[in-house]
């Protein structure tokens, strides 16, 4: 159950999503990949590819304008 | 006066409305509901980087600089909509309107920041990619509201070929991208 974390804080749309999908297919099942953002787009595309795939994602609002999404990979 | 404050940030309709990103449907309507109004209330369709030629216009010539020979802006109704001042144009308050609602949007959700410059190579990605669209934009006739939104919502056929087009640099960017940034 290794932990890992991506820091996408100041990168744009799509960078932070396509940053934590690499870091998703590098992680085994049980894993858990923390996306470190500050961009508002990035807390609706990385959460929905995640759902989409089955993974369990929790948000959470670190600061004003940051969040970490905590994805568990599934399969 | 805090426990008013943490009163209204649990509130659920502010939560819903001004917290939460709306779903993608909800924005699509509203825009749609905006640009209708828009085109009824000002006579044209909703345009944003034409807007922003003309701001360079005015801005070279407050430092002294003359444009009246520039062919981009030699019609009368240019050169008119120039010497009207940035005041008088609809366009200008149209942007305003979205950098001030865009500021306010981000206030009420509590979710503004100061994000850090991650590298060099971040900001020269930046400007060299917003020179590209700006002007491509112009030799376009219009970006992706003027040529692409407002085109197909007025059943213009150039529109989908614009859209087409955007697809494939989209495409080229997103290679781009993958290889110089992850």
């Amino acid at each position: 159950m290794a932990e890992f974390t991506v820091d996408c804080l100041g990168e744009a749309c799509p960078v932070p999503l396509m940053k934590v999908q690499k870091q998703m297919e590098k992680a085994a099942v049980g894993d858990v990949v923390i996306a470190q953002i500050d961009h508002s787009c990035a807390m609706k595309n990385i959460p929905e590819w995640a759902r989409n795939n089955g993974h369990n994602v929790e948000i959470e609002e670190v600061d004003d304008g940051e969040w970490e999404i905590v994805i568990e990979k599934t399969n | 006066m805090k426990a008013f404050w943490d009163k209204v940030s649990k509130n659920p309709y502010y939560i819903k409305i001004f917290k939460n990103p709306f779903t993608y449907v909800t924005g699509a309507v509203l825009l749609s509901i905006f640009q209708i109004a828009i085109f009824a209330s000002t006579g044209s369709p909703w345009g944003v980087s034409g807007t922003f030629a003309n701001w360079g216009a005015w801005l070279y010539r407050l430092v002294g600089g003359n444009v009246d020979k520039w062919y981009y802006f030699s019609s009368e109704g240019a050169q008119a909509t120039l010497n009207n001042g940035i005041l008088n144009h609809t366009g200008s308050w149209l942007n305003f309107g979205i950098i001030a609602g865009a500021l306010l949007a981000t206030l009420l959700a509590s979710q503004f920041k100061f994000k850090k410059i991650k590298s060099l190579k971040q900001v020269v990605a930046a400007v060299l990619g917003g020179l590209l669209m700006g002007y491509g934009a112009r030799l376009a006739g219009g970006c992706n509201i003027g040529a692409l939104y407002s085109s197909i919502a007025s059943l213009s056929l150039s529109g989908w070929v614009f859209a087409f087009f955007l697809f494939i640099g989209a495409f080229i960017g997103s290679k781009l991208l993958a290889k110089f940034f992850m």
